[in-house]
């Protein structure tokens, strides 16, 4: 009996090209999008030399400190800016036409020219400030014993880094792997269209066909439980697809624990599939309402898990920590990256053993509504 | 006008999923004015740029208290627990943009002229680790330059001079064209309009011309006593009716929502830009409602258009993080266009045709492409009509 519900159940729900569409197709199509949209997006922050000018005048010729420092900075690998000489007339210019962020000018006194305020101009300003405050640095020791003028320029070059690096984590800083997980995440939720069908053909009041399954000679649990396994071993396929997509075409990095990447996949598939079967049971209203209900709460889950914009995600996870538990999208995608980004496995496990407890509750809860049910008539 | 009055009830049945669009939009509105309350306005005066970052020291002495003092000046501190995880994850979802630790006996050594260093983590590369580090190492420099060659100097005689010496500052000029611009910020609500505006059309549109097209309705239709010429006008009056009150909708939300900028002449310019993208919405919503056969296809391909379109196009993520060869390809899109003279715009400070001509050129392309999917649509409806 098994075989033979499992099989034509299968064929049943491959041909259903739109639900295909929704729980596989779309994830792949939306997973593209993000790659094309967000390659840039760890790049977006990383420094580049500012382009700026100076106004070329006798008393920036003529001032060798300055001109040296300036130049110093402006050459090399890691230099801070881009330096162009002009004319006044042509630093103005260039900066009408935003083609350097500020200039400088240093007759009569140094002073910065800029357009707007923003974080490049910020980093001119400290330049100059820097270059000012050594200047009376060096006043202010020169007054205190003049004999020192000599040492000073061993001083001043002697120039040092007071910082050393510390690296964050194991794994790269990038923002970009969190969309993917939050996305894989949002797909094994949307198995919930599979299940939202496994109830529904089960339910004589809902549709003909379900009235004649439930007419035949076959315990009613079993019926579902046979037709609900092909309902999961498709989702399962698709999730696994969507993954294998993700690591081997678009090159998403799921960290290095294999194994448990995959079982937070199945955990995924299995919530999300038992998911819309408790919403099609407990919901008693027509076929429409419910997918509105499972895909408007699908979509808030993913929301609040970061998947449009991932402050909110930090944001909740700060300050009420209590809603990053009850969100299966959050559990999800937090399980993926903490297998990417932490060294311990602790809170992976947090993760999965809460989002194992609300499949329990799906399963049990659909289970309870389900069971035993009898019509008068149909 | 029975046809008028029978899209109005078609749009109606729809009403809740468009709503839910609305909704959407103004819950994004509302996000993306709340999280841009802190960015700076352009106003008459230069404002230093803060980043956030997070301090940590293990010891409090006048030199790590300048030091600390010192780099308020640019940056904000924010309170983290010392523990590795929130650290961690502060760091990922950018609340800071670094973690500057001061190891234990760090001032005791440095008084002594040892080799010391703090430890910073930071997000690799990024710009306003480059204004950090300057800031750090200046002020460290300026104090060895102090212990070097001033003679028994205290600590806190140390801390006395930098302090003077950095309050020295260089002055800013500001040379805006037009200090009264206030545009900026409010091309966000526009360029995602794009997608709000595209997804009522394409789902009011399509499901009253799928309506239509219905074999046996249209069959019935056309033997009614009505005249097909009347019919097809009433129609069309009924979806430019809904196009324009959904444009209308729309741009009312995010005037509202960005009060403050309503009246600058830049606002002006983005709704008359919406308006170009609104035609060209309803020339793709009647392509996509005369080549779509049913009510589930229309709702898969719908979203994939109006993602796609949104995604490629800089609607989410902004034009300029996005690769040269997607933009390329954006470019066969009328959401490029309309994006771009959104944010064209909103730089605008002056008003003369020199520098509104672009933005018109971009405007006209909308209209080509809207003139490109009617003419497209046309025949679409024509061969259907053959077979």
């Amino acid at each position: 009996m098994f075989w033979h519900i499992f099989k034509n159940r299968f064929k049943c729900l491959t041909r259903d090209k739109i639900t295909v569409f929704w729980t596989f197709m779309f994830p792949i199509i939306l997973s593209l999008f993000f790659h094309f949209t967000m390659s840039n997006i760890d790049r977006s922050n990383i420094f580049k030399p500012i382009d700026i000018a100076v106004v070329d005048s006798n008393l920036y010729r003529n001032d060798v400190n300055f001109r040296k420092v300036l130049e110093d900075v402006s050459t090399g690998e890691d230099r801070l800016f881009n330096l162009t000489v002009a004319s006044r007339e042509d630093a103005a210019r260039l900066l009408e036409n935003k083609e350097i962020d500020g200039y400088i000018e240093t007759d009569p006194q140094i002073c910065l020219i800029v357009k707007k305020s923003g974080l490049a101009q910020s980093i001119i300003k400290n330049f100059l400030d820097n270059y000012l405050q050594t200047f009376s640095a060096v006043n202010t020791i020169l007054s205190q014993n003049p004999a020192k003028r000599h040492e000073l320029s061993a001083a001043l070059n002697d120039y040092k880094a007071y910082i050393r690096e510390v690296p964050p984590a194991k794994a790269k800083l990038d923002i970009k792997p969190y969309f993917f997980y939050s996305l894989i995440a949002m797909a094994c939720l949307y198995g919930c269209f599979l299940g939202l069908r496994e109830v529904a053909d089960i339910q004589a009041d809902i549709s003909p066909l379900a009235a004649r399954i439930n007419a035949s000679p076959v315990h009613k649990l079993k019926t579902f439980l046979y037709s609900s396994s092909a309902s999961l071993i498709i989702h399962i396929a698709e999730i696994l697809t969507l993954l294998a997509f993700l690591v081997f075409v678009l090159k998403i990095d799921f960290g290095e624990n294999t194994g448990f990447v995959i079982l937070t996949s199945l955990a995924g598939s299995f919530t999300g599939v038992s998911y819309g079967a408790f919403v099609s049971a407990l919901v008693k209203k027509s076929l429409n309402v419910k997918i509105a209900i499972l895909i408007s709460t699908v979509m808030t889950w993913s929301f609040l898990a970061g998947m449009m914009y991932t402050d909110i995600k930090y944001i909740i996870t700060k300050n009420l920590p209590f809603l990053s538990w009850v969100n299966p999208v959050n559990l999800l995608a937090d399980s993926f990256f903490s297998l990417y980004f932490y060294d311990s496995l602790s809170r992976y496990a947090l993760n999965t053993i809460i989002l194992l407890l609300f499949a329990v509750l799906f399963c049990s809860g659909t289970y309870l509504i389900v069971r035993r049910r009898k019509y008068a008539s149909l | 006008m029975q046809v008028f009055k029978l899209c109005m009830k078609i749009i109606k049945k729809n009403m809740s999923v468009l709503l839910i669009y609305v909704f959407v939009f103004v819950t994004f509105s509302i996000i993306v004015s709340l999280s841009s309350g802190s960015r700076n306005k352009e106003t008459d005066a230069f404002t230093v740029s803060k980043t956030s970052i997070a301090f940590l020291s293990g010891e409090n002495t006048p030199l790590v208290n300048g030091l600390k003092e010192e780099l308020g000046k640019i940056a904000d501190f924010r309170d983290l627990p010392d523990e590795t995880r929130v650290l961690q994850d502060a760091l990922y979802f950018r609340e800071v943009s670094c973690i500057v630790r001061i190891p234990e006996g760090f001032t005791e050594k440095f008084l002594k002229g040892e080799n010391v260093q703090l430890e910073k983590t930071s997000v690799p590369d990024s710009a306003s680790n480059v204004y950090i580090d300057l800031s750090i190492n200046k002020y460290l420099n300026t104090a060895k330059l102090y212990l070097k060659l001033f003679d028994n100097i205290s600590e806190e005689k140390l801390v006395e001079c930098l302090r003077s010496d950095l309050a020295n500052s260089s002055p800013v000029v500001l040379k805006t064209s037009n200090p009264e611009n206030t545009g900026a910020g409010m091309e966000y609500y526009f360029n995602y309009m794009a997608y709000t505006l595209l997804a009522i059309l394409l789902f009011g549109m399509t499901s009253i011309m799928l309506s239509f097209n219905q074999k046996e309705l249209k069959m019935r239709n056309e033997c009614s006593p009505l005249n097909p010429i009347s019919m097809k006008l009433q129609l069309i009056a009924a979806n430019l009716f809904f196009a324009v009150i959904a444009w209308a909708i729309s741009v009312i939300f995010s005037i509202i929502i960005d009060f403050r900028n309503a009246l600058s002449p830049n606002t002006f310019y983005l709704v008359l830009n919406s308006f170009a993208f609104t035609i060209c919405g309803i020339g793709i919503s009647f392509l996509a409602g005369s080549l779509i056969k049913n009510q589930d296809v229309m709702s898969s391909v719908n979203n994939v258009v109006i993602l796609g379109l949104s995604f490629i196009s800089g609607v989410f993520v902004p034009q300029h993080l996005l690769g040269d060869n997607v933009l390329k390809v954006a470019s066969f899109m009328p959401v490029y266009w309309y994006v771009k003279a959104n944010n064209t715009i909103a730089e605008l400070e002056r008003f003369g045709f020199s520098q509104l001509k672009p933005i018109f050129g971009m405007m006209l392309i909308q209209l080509a492409f809207a003139l490109a999917f009617f003419a497209v649509a046309l025949v679409v409806i024509k061969q259907k009509n053959h077979e």
